[in-house]
């Protein structure tokens, strides 16, 4: 199973430029919905995730997030990948009192994700890799995230 | 004495089916003898008494008795050696 497979090309956003989180989860929510991929609570369950369980995690350079919900909001799975024209602050995942200014969220749209330990694990390998965060940062086009990704299931 | 380690998920969170997945690993590896269990986080509270450690990959929204550990770094990538050594001998 590849991660690459998870990718929609409607839920690739480059350069994004959103004002604050809750904009960008407004914005992204929108998109997912217009496609049919969540449900209509998906948006208020993954901001009250989000303010209770934040998903901010610092890097050595940058600083990424991981924000999901609960399976049952999803229906069709996704993993969306945006970079942020301006960063956005999210709080840390291991200490609620900090945050970080975040360039690249990865939005996970799992609905089984227990069963899908092995698309997590390549996620987490491509967040693990700094190369891997600099080439999502500067990425112009879908095709070249896909490579990103494409390249770490060859890898793992 | 086999030892029972809680990893605790914010509510089905993605990533603490990772964190699980290599702690199962690390305690093999190390010849811990020791069962891993995967739950929520609203339940480490009423499982805790059974448990010696308990590790998680989000904040803990309250104290517990028995040590608990935050594994954000097996996410990251940074200081995961670290985190190995800390839950080796937080079950020593």
């Amino acid at each position: 199973m590849s991660i690459e497979r998870f990718l929609n090309n409607d839920l690739i956003k480059l350069n994004l430029l959103c004002k604050d989180r809750d904009h960008f989860f407004e914005f992204m929510f929108n998109e997912a919905f217009d496609k049919g991929l969540v449900d209509k609570q998906f948006l208020s369950k993954i901001k009250e995730r989000e303010s209770i369980f934040p998903t901010g995690l610092k890097l050595n350079e940058f600083s990424v997030a991981i924000p999901h919900t609960d399976p049952q909001y999803v229906k069709e799975q996704f993993i969306a990948v945006v970079t942020l024209e301006k960063p956005i602050k999210f709080s840390l995942m291991d200490d609620a009192s900090q945050e970080t200014d975040v360039c690249l969220v990865f939005m996970l749209g799992l609905n089984q994700p227990h069963q899908q330990i092995e698309i997590l694990k390549q996620l987490m390998a491509i967040i693990q890799n700094p190369s891997n965060i600099k080439n999502l940062l500067s990425a112009e086009s879908c095709e070249e995230v896909r490579n990103i990704f494409k390249q770490m299931e060859a890898k793992a | 004495m086999k030892k029972t380690v809680l990893v605790a998920c914010g509510a089905g969170i993605a990533t603490s089916t990772v964190v699980c997945n290599r702690v199962e690993n690390l305690l093999k590896e190390n010849n811990v003898n020791a069962e891993v269990i995967q739950c929520k986080i609203s339940e480490v509270k009423s499982r805790q008494a059974d448990a010696d450690l308990i590790i998680s990959t989000t904040i803990l929204p309250t104290t517990y008795d028995i040590p608990s550990i935050i594994a954000t770094a097996y996410i990251t990538g940074i200081g995961m050696e670290a985190l190995d050594k800390k839950i080796l001998d937080a079950l020593k």
